[in-house]
Parts: structure tokens; C-alpha cells; sequence
């Protein structure tokens, strides 16, 4: 996922004019930064996860690996987000958020965009609608507001147990990225969807599988997960996964978070970590359900290794980040 | 309307301009160095869209990559696994263009975003302005070449008008030798123009000097055409075949027994002709042969005297023995003795103001001028010349100087100019329009060196020729090193491969880095074209001349060499009358000096009489053959008287 710091467009700058006439009173930022995705606030955990291949987890050379070794991935998906706080009405922040997703298929070596889903752009105003004075209704004049393209979404409704968030800014604002954050989601899943419904090849999917029951079930998915903020391995385990050698994955191990999809997953080492932090060139990868686990994961990780080549630099995350996904995040870059 | 096959791109640090705009293309798509491409526009301007036309001058390509490094690492520092990476690197061609024209040409703005689509041929002729002379009942267009770009194939016209005068004139080709692009431009342009030059703007001609090899010498001559030729010919409108009409001109060899060129195999002497001249001839152009440190304001002011007073006229002086009348260098010869001798006598120091110091020293120069241009000065007098005021019609004349000498060079060179612009002031050339090509300006028009008089000559062609109709089509191998206004002059100029070390002079420093990559790989057949109605040079091929090559006539036709005297006489005889044979020649001449016999041939040759033996023996003076005296007959010897007592 890319948190994208280029600045306002062209359509962006409209809908400010226009949400100013309707929100008299309002004031600008000039030079709004962009605010940085949420990270979870829960703490880094530990949790522990059923073994489904063997009954210990423990580290396994990946076979047959080399330089020539070729990957089946047929395409790349990955999502985009800018959140940006473009202004305030007394202390209370008006978010503008666009989210984007595509998949990047590879045809010859090359990367295109998928031709059978255009790739998603939505863009939405973010507004605690609760603690502002009523919107003005402007006739057809309004210029961009007034069109679908820019949808107003109120970040100051209830929860589920009923309670209205409080005034603070740094909550409503939490709340805008939040909702960004799941727009996001919701393109990639659409978009996965779709992809895993043709069933052409497999899609590498930056990020876990498990939200999308058809993308969870499919053999056509396979996510890459990055950030180990929750590892799924306890004690021994964990030492084992942390010294993974570069070309070795762990065991299989079941994956089923609440709320969400039950998939199988398992740690794999990229890169060398020698000279690094113990997360480096680690990924997990999460598939599908299959009752031939073992080989799955030999077949997959080789193919997830075999995409560690070109590298991805200059992206910061490089030791981990697959070019398709690379590509993908340029892509989303330049369109959105 | 074609697919587009690239994107105007600007950012602020490569903005675009009213002359200048970049684009990228796909990867596979044909776009190069020297494409034509037109921009559509998104916006209207003035109620028009936009259409803006360019030349690709410049070519970039990168991927993502941010450093080599990260490849190197990327790969593990191994060249051959990078061939197995799963993707390759996004990657992009960029292209900047040098805008040729744009429409609307007012308000002229820098180039807007737009569709890039490939140049169509109505395209090209709309780019280049070519449709200002391609209009139907004003049509000057001149084929050139073929422009060829990713499946468009447009005929390049040059303007008439710009090409011969009178708004424009004169042509430069410039190139490295050996890769036939000059003189094959040259022989290929003179076939086009002779077949598209509007029959309303007059007769053309043209006069080639042949000044190194055989390339000129066969230009009558078929040669080979292969099919990619035969496409060209019939894409531009020119029918691949020798030129119809050829005459050459050579002078002889030192001994006058042949021809001095390389055509001088008996199979094509048909349409070879002498070129000989005698004194009054040189005497005007003396100054091409004599440099200043010899012609000082008295030698000048002694041969204006015998120009004016003794040539071709009868003189007389009391300090001379005779009358002289002076046709010939051996006349004048003896002029200069009887002169010095009457000096000698006098025991005078100067006569009519001329000092005997000057006079040997003209007398020196000017006997020297038939020696060291000896076969094309006779001492006879004779003149055997092109054929000034009656050129014909689309016709080469082909002067060749090959084998000559550097002065000999000179002189033919500064006296056929000089008479060609004669006769075109006065227009009884013959024709209305000549061109003369002249290889090697770097050698009769160098940019430094002393200033002679062919140059002088040159540079007066390329300055006020085309008032004349008199146009030159130069060439040379460094185009830097020839005078800056006859190249300045020159409104056309084309382009062969060139040295790299000549591109990196200032005077290439206009086009693009790529250009002049492209000019230094050029292939044969192809050439980069300025021509005024061209905002920017295009290149384009050009099919194989249709005439024999140098290399092919000197190995079909192998020169003659030096043969005696009646052999040469035979050869320059024979096809005047097939009948003549070397027994006859050998009968008619055996009596007469050398000099006597190469008069009596070159007398004949210029006459060409219906009845060439009967002329050719009239040359000869009366000579009475020697006959053995007759024997007196021995007397008798008187008898004895018998009674003669002092008998035996």
C-alpha cells in the first residue's frame, strides 16, 4: 500500500473552492501536509497459530532455488492512499482522501495494467458533519463538489455500541484515515475479486488475503504480507522464524483472525539478514486452504523468491517489496 | 487517421517551446532519429486546433532504475542471471522534436499536450512546406529522395526555384569519400532535374568537372540497378537510365598522342572531344598560371601589351628583324628573341618602356605555360573547345582534369567558368540554366590559403550566379575547411556520412548530438537534406544512379594507354571514318615530323570534314619524296688509236 505525498490536483483544488462556499467560515491550509496512515493501536503481539504442516514449526530450505528459478505470478495488486487535512472549521478538520487500486498484469517481462478491471480511483471528503454548521446547497454552478466524483463522508457518526466520537481533532482525524484506510481495502478487494474470478494466473497481492472470503478460497491469490506487527509464532518458534536463513520458510501454520477468513500462511527469508534488523527481507505468506501443504508452500515461496529480482530500491521497504509491487505503487502514483 | 504513437510531455524542467517539444512513445514503436511526427492538439486555439509537425532530433531511454548500483546488487553482480529476473524495469523512450512548422503558424506558442502520430506523406508535405511548390500549375518540385519512416514512404521535393535561382541557388554535398554518396547525389539530382525541371522555366544543362577518378566518366553507360532502386526510381518519378545525353572534353597527354582521361577506350571516343587551346586563349587567364610574385604591375602591364598589340596581329618595329604575326607560343617565342636580340644590339636597357629584366622574365613565365600544361596548350594555335553558344538542352558536358596537372586544372577550370558566364550574361549559351559541379572545394575553394583566382572565381559564382542562371553543385569532404560563402551561398546542401572529427567542428554545433550520430553512421543511399523551405535538415535515401560506376567502366572499358604516334592518330580518326586503317595512316605520315602529324589530326578533328581522309592528307605541306640521283652514265672509253704510242 502506498501513502502518496504528491501534491493537490487540479480536480482537488475545486472541490475546495467549492466546499469553502458551502461551509462558510472555513479556513484553508496552506501547504496541507499529508497525514501518514494509521498504524493499529493495538501493540506488537505475539499470537500463536496452528501448525498445519508437521507438529513443530521449524525452518525449511526452500528446494531447488536458484537464479533461474521462475515465477507463475501473472499479475501484482496493490492499493494507494492520501489523506490529506486540506483545511478546518473552528478546530474541527476537513479531510480530503483518495484511494486507488490496480492490478499490474506481466506479459513478456513487462508490466501493463490489467485490461479487464480499469484500475479504481475515488476520491471523498471527509467531514464531521455532527459538529459543523449545515452544508449550503449550491445550485449547479458548484462546480466539482456537485459532482459524484467527490463524495462527502461523515466521520462523526455513532459506533456500533452508539456513542458519537469526541470533538478532539486528532480523533476525527484518526477517524477520516480510518475510513480511508477501508476504502482502500475495499478497491483491492474488489479488484482481487475479480482477478481470482477469471482465474488466469496467480496475483501477487501486497498485503494478507483473509478479508475477501472469494480471495481467501481462491488458488489464484497469494498475499505478501511485510509488517510483522502481529507475529503468529510463540517461544521457540519465534527464534525459529527470526533466524530463518535467506532461501528457508517456516512450516505451514493456519491463520484465522476474527472477523475474517481462515488461511494458511508461513514466514519466508528473502534476503540475508546478517548485518540487519532480525525483520529483514522477512515476509509471511498467506494462500489459501490446501491439503497439500507442503508443496504449496515450496511451489509458492519459490516464486516469491524468484520475485526478489530486479530490486525495488529505491523504495525504502526494498528488502521485502516484490518490483511488481513496485510497479504498482508507481503506477497508482502517476494516476491518482 | 493512424493510431497515436506517443504523448507530448512537458515538466518544468523540460518544458516545451515554440521550437522544441518532448514526447514518449511505446517501447516497439518506429519513432527515431530524422522521424517526422505530427501533434494534435487538445485545445483549440483561435477556434483551430493545433496541429504542430516536428523532427525527431534527440532520443532518451531509462527505467526506474536510481543507480547501476542497485542493478549490480540486484543481480548479485552477475551479468547472466539478470537475463532470468522475473520482470524487467519499467522503462521509457523519450523523444524531444524540433518543432518543423505549426498550424496555425500565428499565434506562435509553445507546443500544447497532445496526441504524437506518425507523419503521414501529406503530412511530411505539409511539414516541410513542400506545399507551397507542389501546387497543381505551379509545380517546382524537385524529387531529392524518399523519406522512410516506421511504413510512411514520402517523395522529398526541393524548390526549382531555390535550387537554380533565381530566389535560392547552388547545392554543397558534403561527406566522407569512398562511400559513392557525392558524386552518386550529384549524378542522381542532375537525372531528377532533368526530368522535373518545368519545361516553362527553360533549358538546363550541366558541366561536370572530372577532377579525380573515373567516377564521371561513364555517365552514357547503363548500370546496375537493383530492385530497391527500381522502387525508388518509380516512387520518385524518374526512369532509371544513363543519361541520354553526354559530351566529354579532355585534353591530350604531354606527347598529344591520346586522349588524357580515363575514357579513352576506343569503344567510347564516339562522344569525346579534344580540348586544346592556343595562346590567345591562355594569355587571357595568364594570371591563373602566374602567381602575383611573378605578375608584378610591370610583368602585368608587357602581357596586356602583347595582348593588345602583338597577338593575332601584325607587328612590326624598326628595332625588330621582321614582322611578326603571333598565332602560336612558338610565334610568340620568337617575337621574345627577335625583341631581346634587338635590344642585345642596341645595347638598351628598356624598350617601350619595358625593361629587358621584365621582359625575359614574361618571356620565361609564358614559354614555361605550354610546357606545364602541355596537351591542352598547343604551340600551334589550335583551339578545340567546348561549345560555348550552342549547349544543348538537359545534356552533361563533362570536362575531364583528372590526369591534369594542378595549373592545367586551374586554367581549364577559371577559362570554361569565365566563358560560361560570358555567355550566359549575354544569354547565347545555348541554354538558360547550367550547373556546374565542382568536386574537391576544399581544394579549389579552401577557407584559408591564398586567395587565387579560382576561388575568386568560385566565390563570384556562388555571390551572383544565380542572377545568371549559372549554379554550382559543390562538393568536398570537410565542408569546414571550404570558403564560408561559397558554402554560405550554397541554399541547398546535403549531407553523406561524415568524419566524426568534421562533425565536431562549430559549424555542426546547431544539430543535436544524436543528429550528428546519425550523420557519422549514415548508410549508403542516404542523406540528411537543408534546404531553405526546411526549418530543420531531413534525411532521406536516394536510389543508386542508373549509370555506370567508375570502378565497373574502368574494368569494362580499361584506358588506353600511351601508344605511337600513328596508333593514337588511328584511334582519334577512326570514328570519323570507319574506313581509315593503320596502313593508311602509317603511308600518309611517314614522311612528316610528329609535331606536323598531331597537327594534321587535331586540324581534322576540329573540321570532322565529310571527306576525312582527303583533309587529313591536305595538312600535310608538299613534300617531293627523295629519289635517288640518277647515275651518269659512265662514258665510253675511247678506243686507243692503234697507233697511239702512248696506248696501252
Amino acid at each position: 500500500m502506498l501513502a502518496s505525498n504528491s501534491g493537490p490536483d487540479i480536480a482537488s483544488r475545486a472541490a475546495l473552492r467549492s466546499l469553502m462556499q458551502r461551509l462558510p467560515g472555513m479556513s484553508t491550509v496552506e501547504g496541507g501536509g499529508f497525514v501518514e496512515p494509521v498504524i493499529s493501536s493495538d501493540p506488537p503481539s505475539l499470537r500463536s497459530a496452528q501448525i498445519v504442516e508437521g507438529t513443530a514449526l521449524r525452518a525449511i530450505r526452500i528446494p531447488n532455488l536458484s537464479a533461474e528459478t521462475g515465477s507463475q505470478f501473472g499479475a501484482f495488486l496493490d492499493g494507494a492512499q492520501r489523506v490529506q487535512v486540506v483545511g478546518h472549521h473552528q478546530g474541527m478538520p476537513v479531510v480530503f482522501g483518495t484511494v486507488s487500486a490496480a492490478v499490474r498484469a506481466r506479459v513478456d517481462r513487462r508490466m501493463i495494467t490489467w485490461g479487464h478491471q480499469p484500475p479504481k480511483v475515488e476520491r471523498r471528503i471527509f467531514l464531521p458533519l455532527r459538529y459543523l454548521p449545515e452544508l449550503k446547497v449550491l445550485g449547479d454552478a458548484s462546480g466539482g463538489l456537485s459532482q459524484s466524483q467527490w463524495q462527502i463522508v461523515d466521520t462523526s457518526t455513532a459506533d456500533k455500541n452508539g456513542d458519537y466520537p469526541s470533538q478532539h481533532p486528532a480523533v476525527l482525524l484518526e477517524r477520516a484515515v480510518r475510513a480511508v484506510d477501508q476504502e482502500r481495502e475495499k478497491l483491492e478487494d474488489q479488484l482481487a475479486e475479480a482477478w481470482c474470478a477469471r482465474g488466469e494466473a496467480p496475483l501477487y497481492i501486497d498485503g494478507g488475503i483473509s478479508r475477501s472470503g472469494p480471495v481467501a478460497s481462491s488458488t489464484y491469490a497469494v498475499g505478501v504480507i511485510k509488517s510483522h506487527r502481529t507475529l503468529y509464532v510463540e517461544d521457540d518458534a519465534l527464534r525459529i522464524v527470526l533466524g530463518l536463513d535467506k532461501g528457508e520458510r517456516s512450516s505451514v501454520f493456519r491463520v484465522s483472525p476474527r472477523s475474517r477468513n481462515s488461511v494458511m500462511s508461513w514466514y519466508l527469508r528473502l534476503r540475508d539478514a546478517k548485518g540487519h534488523d532480525p525483520m529483514w527481507g522477512l515476509v509471511r505468506v498467506e494462500v489459501a486452504e490446501s491439503n497439500r501443504p507442503s508443496e504449496r508452500a515450496d511451489e509458492i515461496s519459490t516464486w516469491v523468491m524468484a520475485e526478489t529480482s530486479p530490486l525495488s530500491l529505491p523504495d525504502g521497504r526494498w528488502d521485502k517489496m516484490a518490483y511488481g509491487v513496485r510497479d504498482c505503487e508507481e503506477f497508482l502514483r502517476a494516476i491518482s | 487517421m493512424s493510431e497515436a504513437l506517443g504523448r507530448v510531455v512537458a515538466t518544468e524542467r523540460k518544458p516545451n517551446t515554440p521550437h522544441e517539444f518532448h514526447f514518449w512513445t511505446a517501447i516497439d514503436s518506429p519513432v527515431g532519429i530524422g522521424t517526422i511526427v505530427r501533434v494534435d492538439g487538445a485545445q483549440p486555439v483561435d477556434g483551430h486546433i493545433p496541429h504542430i509537425y516536428g523532427i525527431v532530433v534527440e532520443g532518451f531511454s531509462y527505467t526506474d532504475l536510481q543507480t547501476p548500483m542497485h542493478d549490480v546488487m540486484g543481480h548479485d553482480g552477475s551479468p547472466t542471471t539478470a537475463g532470468f529476473a522475473a520482470t524487467e524495469r519499467a522503462e521509457i523512450r523519450l523523444y524531444t522534436a524540433a518543432v518543423l512548422r505549426q498550424i496555425p503558424e500565428e499565434p506562435l506558442q509553445p507546443v500544447p499536450m497532445g496526441q504524437v502520430y506518425l507523419a503521414e506523406e501529406a503530412d511530411v508535405q505539409v511539414a516541410l512546406r513542400m506545399d507551397s511548390y507542389l501546387r497543381e500549375g505551379a509545380n517546382t518540385g524537385i524529387p531529392i529522395g524518399v523519406y522512410r519512416a516506421g511504413g510512411t514512404d514520402a517523395v522529398i521535393y526541393l524548390d526549382a526555384d531555390f535550387l537554380l535561382g533565381p530566389e535560392a541557388a547552388h547545392l554543397n554535398i558534403t561527406g566522407v569519400s569512398g562511400l559513392a554518396t557525392k558524386t552518386s547525389a550529384v549524378e542522381w539530382l542532375l537525372a531528377s532535374l532533368f526530368k522535373h525541371f518545368p519545361d516553362e522555366k527553360g533549358s538546363i544543362a550541366a558541366v561536370c568537372f572530372n577532377v579525380k577518378g573515373p567516377d564521371l566518366c561513364y555517365l552514357d553507360q547503363p548500370g546496375k540497378i537493383e530492385q530497391s532502386d527500381e522502387a525508388l526510381y518509380e516512387k520518385l518519378g524518374v526512369e532509371p537510365k544513363p543519361f541520354e545525353s553526354v559530351e566529354y572534353y579532355a585534353p591530350y597527354t604531354a606527347k598529344g598522342h591520346a586522349l588524357n582521361t580515363f575514357r579513352n577506350n576506343e569503344a567510347l571516343l564516339d562522344n569525346v572531344t579534344p580540348l586544346t587551346w592556343g595562346l590567345r586563349e591562355v594569355l587571357q587567364f595568364a594570371e591563373v598560371l602566374l602567381n602575383k610574385d611573378d605578375v608584378d604591375a610591370k610583368a602585368d602591364a608587357l602581357i596586356d601589351f602583347i595582348t593588345m598589340n602583338v597577338v593575332d596581329k601584325e607587328f612590326t618595329d624598326p628595332m625588330l628583324q621582321k614582322k611578326h604575326t603571333v598565332q602560336s607560343f612558338a610565334d610568340l617565342d620568337a617575337w621574345f628573341r627577335d625583341v631581346l636580340q634587338g635590344m642585345e644590339k642596341k645595347d638598351g636597357e628598356s624598350w617601350r618602356t619595358h625593361h629587358v629584366a621584365t621582359i625575359r622574365k614574361v618571356r620565361n613565365r609564358l614559354s614555361n605555360i605550354s610546357t606545364r600544361c602541355a596537351g591542352l596548350v598547343t604551340d600551334s594555335g589550335t583551339v578545340s573547345d567546348l561549345p560555348f553558344g550552342s549547349f544543348a538542352d538537359r545534356t552533361v558536358y563533362v570536362v575531364d582534369v583528372a590526369n591534369l596537372e594542378e595549373d592545367a586544372q586551374d586554367l581549364i577550370f577559371a577559362r570554361i567558368v569565365s566563358k560560361l558566364r560570358e555567355h550566359l550574361e549575354r544569354r547565347d549559351l545555348g541554354v538558360k540554366h547550367l550547373v556546374v559541379f565542382v568536386d574537391e572545394l576544399n581544394k579549389y575553394a579552401p577557407g584559408d590559403g591564398a586567395d587565387t583566382y579560382v576561388r575568386k572565381m568560385l566565390l563570384d559564382i556562388a555571390e551572383r550566379g544565380r542572377y545568371l542562371g549559372l549554379v554550382l553543385f559543390g562538393a568536398q569532404q570537410f565542408r569546414s575547411q571550404v570558403h564560408r560563402r561559397v558554402v554560405g551561398n550554397s541554399g541547398t546542401g546535403l549531407f553523406g556520412r561524415m568524419d566524426p572529427d568534421e562533425l565536431a567542428t562549430p559549424g555542426y554545433a546547431v544539430l543535436s548530438p544524436a543528429t550528428r550520430t546519425k550523420l557519422a553512421t549514415l548508410e549508403k543511399g542516404q542523406l540528411m537534406i537543408r534546404h531553405p523551405h526546411f526549418t530543420q535538415p531531413i534525411f532521406v535515401r536516394f536510389p543508386r544512379p542508373a549509370v555506370m560506376q567508375g570502378r565497373e567502366g574502368s574494368e569494362r572499358y580499361p584506358q588506353a594507354g600511351e601508344v605511337s604516334l600513328e596508333a593514337a592518330v588511328l584511334r582519334a580518326l577512326r570514328p570519323l571514318d570507319s574506313t581509315i586503317t593503320l596502313p593508311w595512316i602509317q603511308e600518309i605520315t611517314a614522311l612528316y615530323t610528329e609535331e606536323e602529324v598531331i597537327r594534321a589530326r587535331n586540324a581534322t578533328l576540329l573540321a570532322r570534314p565529310e571527306n576525312v581522309k582527303a583533309y587529313f592528307a591536305s595538312q600535310f605541306r608538299k613534300a617531293i619524296p627523295t629519289q635517288a640521283a640518277p647515275r651518269p652514265m659512265a662514258g665510253s672509253i675511247r678506243s686507243v688509236p692503234e697507233n697511239d704510242p702512248y696506248g696501252f
